[in-house]
């Protein structure tokens, strides 16, 4: 069944656009990752502009991150200092996304820049969770016992100024790497329409050593809120959120992830990783692809926007 | 004061070589034999856009209206209709290989271009008339003037490349159309045509121009009023997105957490 996009303008089918919603929904409860990088692409493959998909999946987000955030709430496993400190700097980034799109956009090179930081981050974090989730295997298969958090370990993180200490992570280290994390992936957000839950979280364990059941919760109030204040400032500068998309999208996405979070309770967490390891790989090698090799088309037709007489 | 003073006498002046064109184009006109004339009419005056509108037809139908005067002629009559859509500032623009990924490079803006073209002839474009008529009405994609906008890097030799790609993908997009002996003829006189409206085609305000030709001379043309436009809901969207849009925005995101509670709330297990 065919339904009319009224900001993108075009017809879509209706069940594709929910299937491509519940695929992803799907993968986002199985590895408890938010997918907009997954749907973002799935869009601009299948023929919505560019534009409308990073700013409609930002939209997506906000659901898919909400019903996760009301979860661990209930659960009392979010630091609500931590997530403002990481939102003053997400909001900072996102705001300066937002603009970069719109100009990006106007020179024709938007296309290229999401392309070329889709391929940069997802095959360096593809990469890196690739190799960390097989020396798990390895060290599982061996026997030996593994650790995520060693509270005595201190890195050069920890040397910075400005400290603050939040006593629901149990942590005292200064507010820089924290809204410099938030800033960066506010950023990525607005400007390519992820959530960007999959860097945040290992960054919080890695670097900021939060421990590993605050980090969720936390991260994804963080990314809820950067992704809405990303829609209101996407719509407010190039008017690109499709709301009847983005319905599309939250039902079919909501109701995909309670079944992905079903099945990946019967999965061991080595294994998702790897395979969230490979899925992130090939999503990149596929933007890589795109740059590489020589398109049928070399030309490309971009009109200016009729703007309809005011009724 | 002075400002609507001086208007006025502009507003004068800048119509009488308009005023003189039609004079002219009346004396000629009873001096010629040309007494065919065209009446026509659209299925629709309006294309509603709406939830499930997946592309369209319009009817162009009209009569070749003769009197007394008309001079039996040997050719037969040719009728182009064109369905030109609102036009606006195009952006085409070239891949060409940076750094050894594909970027786009070159780009050349054309100006005023229609977003949609539709050219029914009963012939092929060539056949009906000599290059300046058609190139003037637009009669065939081929003679349609691509005006370039403001200074471009792509050299003379190569526009013409920029000129074929931008044609390409209009007709590729199904928003630029050509077709000949499309045009039914019910009687000697009568005559019908129907356009297709594709899925993907630009609201605003089009216009039906209908050309009677014969002989490669233009006899008589009429231009009506079309309007594409969004009804009802995808209407008040899109006008919400636009005026209001901190509101919409924000309605976005309610709608977003609302659909997120509700789902966490259906599915809740603890």
């Amino acid at each position: 069944m065919q339904v009319y996009l009224p900001i993108a303008e075009l017809p879509i089918n209706m069940f594709m656009v929910f299937g491509m919603g519940g695929a992803v929904g799907f993968l986002s409860g199985l590895f408890g990752i938010g997918g907009g990088f997954l749907l973002t692409p799935l869009l601009i493959f299948s023929g919505i502009p560019p534009a409308i998909s990073v700013a409609t999946v930002a939209s997506q987000i906000v659901a898919s991150s909400t019903s996760g955030v009301v979860a661990y709430w209930r659960r009392q496993m979010i630091d609500f200092k931590l997530a403002w400190v990481l939102l003053i700097g997400g909001v900072l980034g996102s705001a300066f996304g937002v603009w970069l799109f719109g100009i990006l956009q106007t020179v024709g090179q938007l296309d290229l820049v999401i392309s070329l930081s889709y391929v940069t981050f997802l095959s360096t974090i593809g990469g890196l969770m690739l190799f960390e989730s097989l020396r798990a295997m390895a060290r599982r298969r061996s026997g030996a016992i593994v650790t995520a958090r060693r509270p005595g370990q201190h890195n050069w993180v920890h040397g910075l100024p400005l400290k603050m200490r939040f006593y629901r992570s149990r942590l005292y280290v200064s507010v820089i790497p924290i809204i410099g994390l938030g800033a960066i992936i506010g950023f990525l957000g607005a400007v390519l329409g992820i959530g960007g839950g999959f860097m945040m979280v290992p960054a919080l364990i890695y670097l900021l050593r939060v421990p590993t059941n605050i980090v969720i919760g936390t991260s994804l109030l963080q990314v809820l809120v950067t992704m809405a204040a990303a829609t209101v400032l996407h719509a407010m500068s190039t008017q690109s959120v499709d709301i009847v998309l983005a319905l599309l999208l939250m039902v079919g996405g909501v109701i995909g992830a309670q079944f992905g979070a079903r099945m990946g309770q019967k999965l061991r967490g080595d294994q998702l990783r790897l395979l969230l390891a490979l899925l992130v790989l090939s999503v990149g090698v596929r933007f890589a692809v795109n740059l590489l090799v020589e398109p049928d088309e070399l030309y490309a037709v971009d009109a200016a926007p009729i703007l309809e007489p005011a009724k | 004061m002075t400002g609507r003073r001086l208007a006025l006498p502009r507003f004068v002046l800048r119509l009488v070589p308009a005023l003189a064109v039609l004079a002219a184009a009346l004396a000629l006109a009873g001096g010629a034999v040309r007494a065919e004339s065209l009446v026509s009419a659209l299925s629709a005056d309006v294309v509603r856009i709406e939830s499930n509108y997946t592309g369209t037809n319009i009817v162009v139908f009209g009569e070749i209206a003769r009197d007394a005067a008309t001079v039996g002629r040997p050719d037969a009559y040719d009728i182009a209709v064109i369905v030109s859509g609102p036009e606006t500032d195009v952006t085409t623009r070239r891949k060409g290989r940076f750094l050894g990924i594909w970027v786009n490079r070159d780009s050349e803006v054309f100006a005023d271009v229609p977003s949609f073209l539709a050219v029914h002839t009963t012939r092929p474009a060539h056949e009906l008339a000599p290059r300046p008529l058609l190139e003037e009405h637009r009669i065939g994609l081929r003679y349609l003037n691509l005006r370039i906008a403001r200074a471009s890097n792509v050299p003379i030799g190569d526009r013409s490349n920029f000129r074929a790609a931008f044609l390409r993908l209009r007709l590729a997009s199904g928003l630029y159309a050509e077709r000949y002996g499309v045009i039914d003829f019910l009687s000697e006189s009568l005559f019908r045509t129907s356009v297709p409206l594709p899925a993907n085609i630009p609201v605003g305000d089009y216009r039906v121009t209908v050309y009677l030709l014969q002989g490669g001379t233009l006899l008589a043309e009429q231009e009506l009023p079309l309007r594409v436009a969004k009804t009802g809901f995808e209407q008040h969207t899109h006008w919400f997105a636009h005026q209001y849009s901190a509101a919409y925005g924000l309605l976005a995101v309610l709608l977003a957490v609302f659909t997120g509670w509700l789902a966490g709330v259906i599915f809740r297990r603890d």
